[in-house]
């Protein structure tokens, strides 16, 4: 079966919202996952604000490092992909099965999964997040023009980190332990993506890959939107990386799917 | 004796399932190195920033990163295991398996402690030692036997303080079955990666008395590199006494309302 077409809209948006009602029983679950997400940041935050003191590291003072982590936290929660590490299970059950049977697209049980999560997440992080910027004062000073940009460059950096974790979540076809590659894809996002300190403080061999490879716009270039007072021109290349990689992850998972589909063999259900 | 014995049974038992997947060594070791490789950046992309940080430069916080590493890796080889298998997802509490664990002729507190080994662990107490060495091996203040001795007595009162807090958490899974104390715990512990000093005044407190990471690895960091306080290292001895006896108690308080699980 095709991953995506034909749409069945209306079976997947009930599966979106019956995914979401069973994960609100289970609330308490899924704040203490999100509260383990937002520690990373959390820490470097505070790292980085002690590291400014009054004065400032690299041009940036304290109050404009919270006003990045609050926003990277909020980015960072808002594109984490944890479906992808359910994917694996689904391939090595048999789970698929019952995906393929229904009269729907599979991919509408991830995506189900995903925005049954955000709303979830987000319900625990955003008042979270809230509450530091009551204690912390950040400073953000966006332009004018940014608001839409950033909204932009999250849904952008949403669907490429799950199209990416995705890909690398289906190579469980072949081997059984490929989520194995997910931590790493999550080592590289925390090194790269802005997390243990923005981009532009990054010593200048990181600098390089981080602004190349994918993992920059799946979260650190949206909240530079906000914050980084980027140029034109740096706005134009980091919307095209985006949108390449983007093209290149959905390409990628299209075919490790198809391929992949062929080796399947249902175990269980 | 007897205990000891019984480890070694534990460490065995463990092993022989372990080695049956050869496959998560490999999968295991690509989490330590990753770990280590996500530290190390952390500590370095600051300090090519800074010169000092509080008072702590690149020597102290890797020292301090080595030593939560060593921390982390003597958690996740019994600790965490152990206490997982009582209290974690699908644990004994709230499985009801937990009938059997009781009934068998060991003190319960030992045998929730000591019983699961994850011997993959080590390698992560290797890098961490790595990271230690590594650190004193830059130039500082030199390594002294009353610095080593410091570190020792600390480092035992830190790991006592942890041990504690972990069987503190486990002991609530008994009011409330389903929540992953643990996983909260997991949380807050990863904060020890950077001294308490760097964190905001409302933070500190409670990071030195009620959740003392502080305590379990600024303070031996700072007795291997720099110099301990005589108070810190004391009160920290006395903590370590005192919140081993309370949380002993809190777990045999809890077990006292286990009711076992009937499906």
């Amino acid at each position: 079966m095709n991953l995506i077409a034909p749409l069945n809209s209306r079976g997947g948006w009930a599966l979106v919202k019956s995914t979401w009602t069973s994960w609100l029983q289970y609330r308490s679950f899924f704040f203490l996952l999100a509260f383990g997400w937002m520690i990373p940041p959390l820490i470097y935050l505070f790292v980085w604000s002690a590291a400014a003191g009054q004065d400032h590291v690299g041009g940036i003072t304290r109050g404009q490092f919270v006003g990045y982590y609050l926003i990277l936290i909020l980015v960072n929660q808002i594109t984490y992909s944890q479906t992808n590490w359910t994917v694996g299970d689904v391939i090595r059950s048999g789970g698929l099965n019952a995906w393929l049977l229904r009269p729907m697209p599979p991919l509408f049980h991830a995506l189900s999964s995903e925005l049954a999560g955000k709303v979830v997440y987000l319900t625990f992080v955003t008042p979270v997040a809230a509450l530091l910027a009551l204690l912390l004062r950040p400073e953000i000073d966006p332009g004018l023009a940014a608001a839409p940009l950033f909204v932009l460059s999250v849904a952008l950096a949403w669907a490429l980190r799950f199209v990416w974790g995705l890909w690398i979540a289906l190579l469980a076809f072949w081997a059984t332990r490929a989520d194995a590659l997910l931590a790493v894809q999550d080592a590289l996002v925390f090194v790269l993506a802005g997390v243990v300190a923005p981009v532009a403080l990054l010593p200048a061999y990181l600098q390089g890959a981080a602004r190349f490879l994918p993992f920059r716009y799946m979260v650190g270039f949206p909240v530079e939107i906000l914050t980084g007072h980027l140029t034109g021109d740096e706005l134009a290349v980091g919307f095209a990386m985006q949108s390449a990689w983007l093209v290149i992850a959905v390409a990628l998972a299209y075919q490790v799917w198809r391929v992949g589909l062929r080796r399947y063999t249902a175990i269980g259900g | 004796m007897r205990y000891l014995r019984l480890i070694g049974r534990f460490v065995r038992a463990s092993a022989q399932q372990d080695l049956a997947y050869r496959a998560n060594f490999l999968i295991s070791l690509l989490h330590s190195v990753l770990n280590l490789g996500v530290g190390v950046v952390g500590v370095t992309v600051l300090f090519g920033q800074v010169e000092t940080l509080h008072g702590w430069d690149l020597r102290g916080t890797l020292a301090l990163l080595g030593v939560y590493l060593n921390v982390s890796a003597l958690r996740g080889l019994f600790l965490g295991p152990s206490l997982d298998a009582l209290a974690g997802m699908d644990g004994e509490v709230w499985s009801g398996r937990l009938d059997f664990t009781l009934l068998r002729p060991v003190d319960i507190q030992f045998l929730a402690s000591f019983r699961y080994w994850r011997l993959f662990s080590l390698t992560d107490l290797l890098l961490g030692m790595g990271v230690v060495g590594a650190a004193l091996s830059l130039p500082g203040s030199p390594l002294t036997a009353g610095r080593l001795a410091a570190f020792a007595v600390s480092l035992a009162a830190g790991l006592t303080i942890l041990y504690a807090l972990l069987l503190g958490f486990t002991a609530l899974v008994f009011w409330s079955p389903g929540f992953l104390f643990g996983w909260l715990f997991n949380g807050i512990f990863q904060m020890a990666r950077y001294p308490v000093a760097i964190y905001p005044g409302w933070l500190r407190p409670a990071l030195t008395w009620i959740v003392p990471v502080g305590l379990i690895t600024t303070a031996p960091a700072q007795a291997l590199t720099g110099d301990l306080a005589l108070p810190t290292l004391l009160g920290g001895v006395g903590l370590a006494g005192l919140m081993l006896t309370a949380a002993s108690r809190l777990f045999r308080t809890g077990l006292r309302r286990y009711a076992s699980a009937s499906s």
